[in-house]
């Protein structure tokens, strides 16, 4: 039986471990030494998933683990990352996922400035005249 | 049965008339001979008068029960229509009943649904404090969304980077150093990270200050066989993942 520190410990090292699943770059470097093809592993996976009750996922600060977590889950998403051009694939969807709110946020700020000076537009030259 | 084997009234009423018929056709005859000549049987005409009035009789009284047969079927008539009309009331009754019972089941159904989703609701509900406070903490570290900034090149991305994950507790772990402990990194991460020897960055992604009371579900024993028996945690392979320098987890303590 582990001790209360040993179980701390395996606490951080699985928060941290569980995150670092974000990362594709991590997930080919996994597959290609072949951690993904390996049965204790795979079960190692399954038993992370713990991470998506809501007790334990408020200490995630990278979400987007959880759902390579879930893609882990399966067969043919682990053989693919082996792949390089697949991981890259997957980054780059990311991170134009991740820059999705911000340039809603510059569409919808653009989109206030012109309405904006529309409407100073009128008033300006009523006040002219 | 006798009721069967009887003649109707109808056909009796008709063989009257045909014996009437030919009762009166003898008696005329017999009048047409009698004025040419003597009768031969004397009593004869007396006979078929007397059998004519008999017939007549029976005639009468034949037409009586006929009469009151018709009232009786009158009567049967009415009656089977008062039990038509019942009929169809009952049919109408059994339509709106199986209607009501379709509706309610319907009905009841749906309540069923609704709740379930409600208990499915109150199962999954969580503070809204929390869920904001959770939201701050993932947006202000730019965790899901991207800092307004951000261009190609900048080193800041969704997931833990290979700095991050050297200077977390797993990279502590696999690279400490053979030559004894003092917390700082070793030689070549270092190198590799080209971070100065006092900083020990603590990221906030490793959350030690939040989760002190938190620990992980149980499970003492061995990945290597199949789940749902979670058996004694495979720790050496855990470790050796994040670099590929081998140290078990009992070295930490």
């Amino acid at each position: 039986m582990e001790t209360d520190e040993q179980a701390r410990n395996r606490f951080q090292a699985e928060l941290e471990f569980v995150q670092c699943l974000a990362n594709p770059n991590y997930l080919n470097f996994l597959a290609q030494r072949g951690f993904l093809r390996e049965r204790p592993f795979i079960n190692y996976l399954k038993y992370l998933l713990y991470w998506k009750e809501p007790d334990y996922a408020k200490f995630l600060k990278y979400p987007h683990c959880l759902h390579m977590l879930e893609l882990l889950q399966y067969e043919h998403f682990r053989k693919e990352l082996v792949n390089a051009q697949c991981a890259k694939f997957i980054d780059e969807q990311q991170l134009l996922h991740w820059q999705h709110y911000s340039r809603k946020r510059t569409r919808l700020q653009q989109a206030l400035a012109e309405q904006q000076q529309q409407q100073a537009l009128p008033h300006g030259n009523a006040v002219s005249k | 049965m006798a009721a069967v084997a009887e003649r109707s009234t109808k056909e009796r009423l008709f063989s009257v008339l045909d014996d009437l018929e030919v009762l009166s056709r003898e008696l005329i005859e017999m009048l047409a001979l009698s004025r040419s000549q003597k009768l031969p049987q004397p009593g004869e005409d007396v006979q078929i008068l007397e059998l004519l009035v008999q017939r007549d009789r029976e005639f009468q009284d034949l037409m009586e029960v006929a009469r009151q047969q018709g009232k009786v079927h009158q009567e049967m008539q009415l009656l089977e229509k008062e039990v038509e009309k019942r009929d169809s009331d009952i049919q109408q009754l059994q339509k709106q009943l199986k209607e009501a019972e379709h509706v309610l089941a319907t009905a009841v159904y749906q309540a069923k649904e609704k709740l379930k989703s409600i208990d499915k609701a109150r199962k999954g509900s969580i503070s809204s404090e929390e869920i904001i406070k959770y939201a701050h903490r993932i947006s202000a570290s730019n965790a899901v969304c991207a800092p307004l900034n951000w261009v190609p090149g900048d080193p800041r991305r969704p997931y833990p980077t290979d700095l991050e994950m050297r200077s977390g507790t797993l990279g502590h772990m696999a690279n400490l150093p053979t030559n004894g402990v003092n917390g700082h990194l070793p030689g070549d991460a270092l190198a590799a990270g080209r971070l100065p020897d006092v900083l020990t960055p603590h990221y906030p992604w490793q959350s030690s200050d939040i989760s002190v009371g938190m620990l992980p579900p149980h499970h003492s024993n061995d990945f290597g066989l199949e789940p749902p028996g979670h058996n004694k945690e495979n720790e050496d392979d855990v470790e050796a993942m994040s670099t590929d320098s081998s140290s078990s987890s009992s070295d930490s303590d």
